[in-house]
C-alpha cells in the first residue's frame, strides 16, 4: 500500500509543475460566489441576480419578509460567476476589472456560494461587519491591492483564527465569514468583511473576542496598518464593527466595536 | 458549454475542467521554488476543506491566466474600465 500511494503522489501534477496539463486543483474551503452592482447595472436582466437565485420551488416556503423587501435593489445585483479552487479564482482575477478602474457607485460582493449578498439572508442575519472607509484620492494606488488581500484571506480562510484551534474529532467548524465586499463611491472607497454572528451583549466574550481577532487579522495583516494606528480622518474611518441590527437603527444608538 | 468553438484549443480550461481536487495536500510535491501551503492553517483538514495562507496564493497569480469559461462578457454586466479621462481633475 505504501508503495501504491507514493506512485499515485509521483502522477501529481500541479499547475507550478505543468500550467497547462495539470492533473489536481487546489479546492478552497468553501466555494464562493462573485455578485457585482453600479448604476449601469440596472435594468439589464443578464445574467442572474439574487432573486433569480433563490430557490423558488412550487410549494416551497416563501421568502421571509425581509427578503421580500430586499428584492427592488437586489433585483440590480448581478451574478459574475463562482468558482471553487484557488486556480479559477485566479482565472477569473486576472481577467476582471480591478476596484480602482470600477465606476462610481459600484460594489463587488464576493459571498460564499449560497449565501445571498444582503443581511436578510438566513447566514447574515444574526451578523455584522467590518468596515473602514477610505480616502479615494490617497488610496487609489493601494485599493486594488487591499481588496486582493481581502480577497485572499476570505478564500484561504485565515480571517478566522479559531478554526485552527477545531477539536480534529468533530466535524469541520463553521467558519463566521459569509463574505467580503469592495464599494468605490465618488470620494472614497470602502472594505468590509461580513460575519456569520455578532456579539448581541457584553456577556458574549467568548464570540467577541472572536470577531476582534476577525478585526485585527483584517486591520493588520490584510490591510497592513499597525495595531494601535489612528485611522479616522476626513473622509477616512477606523477599522470597526457593526451588527447588521444596530446598523439599522438611526440616531446613534449601535455600539461599534473599534480595533 | 455550447459556445465552445470546435477546432480551438483551450487547454487551460480543459485541464482545469478534468483536474482532480485534491484530498491530502501532504502528498503534492510542489517544484522546490514554490512555498507549500503553511501546514498550522491545515493541522485538522478533512474533506479538502484548506485553508491557504496569503504568499502561497499569490505565487498562482502569474500562472493561472486564463479566462474562465463561464465568465460573461463584462460590459454586459456594467462592469466596464471606467472613463480615463473623467478621473482626471483639470483644476
Amino acid at each position: 500500500q505504501e508503495v501504491d500511494m507514493q506512485a499515485q503522489a509521483d502522477g501529481i501534477r500541479t499547475v507550478f509543475s505543468d500550467p497547462t496539463n495539470f492533473n489536481v486543483k487546489h479546492p478552497l474551503y468553501s466555494p464562493w460566489t462573485l455578485w457585482f452592482d453600479s448604476p449601469q447595472t440596472k435594468g439589464r436582466n443578464m445574467p442572474q441576480t439574487p432573486i433569480s437565485a433563490f430557490p423558488q420551488t412550487p410549494g416551497a416556503m416563501p421568502p421571509t419578509p425581509g427578503v421580500a423587501a430586499a428584492q427592488g435593489w437586489m433585483e440590480d445585483i448581478k451574478r459574475v460567476i463562482s468558482f471553487d479552487s484557488v486556480e479559477e479564482f485566479w482565472g477569473l482575477y486576472n481577467n476582471i476589472v480591478p476596484p480602482s478602474q470600477l465606476p462610481q457607485k459600484a460594489n463587488y460582493y464576493l459571498f460564499k456560494e449560497g449565501i445571498i449578498p444582503a443581511w436578510e439572508d438566513e447566514a447574515n442575519k444574526n451578523g455584522g461587519k467590518w468596515s473602514i472607509q477610505l480616502p479615494k484620492d490617497k488610496n487609489r494606488a493601494h485599493v486594488d491591492k487591499m481588496w486582493l488581500y481581502t480577497m485572499l484571506a476570505a478564500i484561504g480562510e485565515t480571517f478566522d483564527p479559531s478554526l485552527t484551534m477545531a477539536d480534529p474529532s468533530g466535524s469541520p467548524p463553521n467558519s463566521l465569514i459569509t463574505g467580503v465586499i469592495v464599494s468605490t463611491r465618488p470620494q472614497f472607497y470602502r472594505l468590509s468583511i461580513w460575519t456569520r454572528l455578532a456579539p448581541s451583549s457584553n456577556e458574549e466574550d467568548k464570540l467577541r473576542e472572536r470577531i476582534e481577532g476577525v478585526g485585527k487579522h483584517f486591520k493588520m495583516s490584510v490591510l497592513g496598518f499597525s495595531e494601535g494606528q489612528k485611522l479616522a480622518g476626513p473622509l477616512a474611518t477606523e477599522v470597526e464593527f457593526l451588527s447588521h441590527k444596530d446598523s439599522e437603527k438611526k440616531g446613534g444608538k449601535a455600539r461599534k466595536i473599534i480595533v | 458549454s455550447s459556445t465552445n468553438k470546435p477546432g480551438v484549443p483551450a487547454p487551460l480550461p480543459s485541464a482545469l475542467a478534468t483536474a482532480r481536487i485534491i484530498d491530502d495536500l501532504s502528498r503534492v510535491p510542489y517544484p522546490e521554488n514554490i512555498q507549500s501551503p503553511k501546514v498550522e492553517l491545515n493541522i485538522n483538514a478533512k474533506d479538502g476543506k484548506f485553508r491557504y495562507d496569503r504568499d502561497f496564493l499569490l505565487q498562482f497569480m502569474s500562472i493561472c491566466k486564463e479566462k474562465p469559461d463561464m465568465l460573461p462578457p463584462l460590459d454586459a454586466i456594467g462592469i466596464g474600465p471606467v472613463d480615463q479621462s473623467s478621473m482626471t481633475r483639470t483644476t
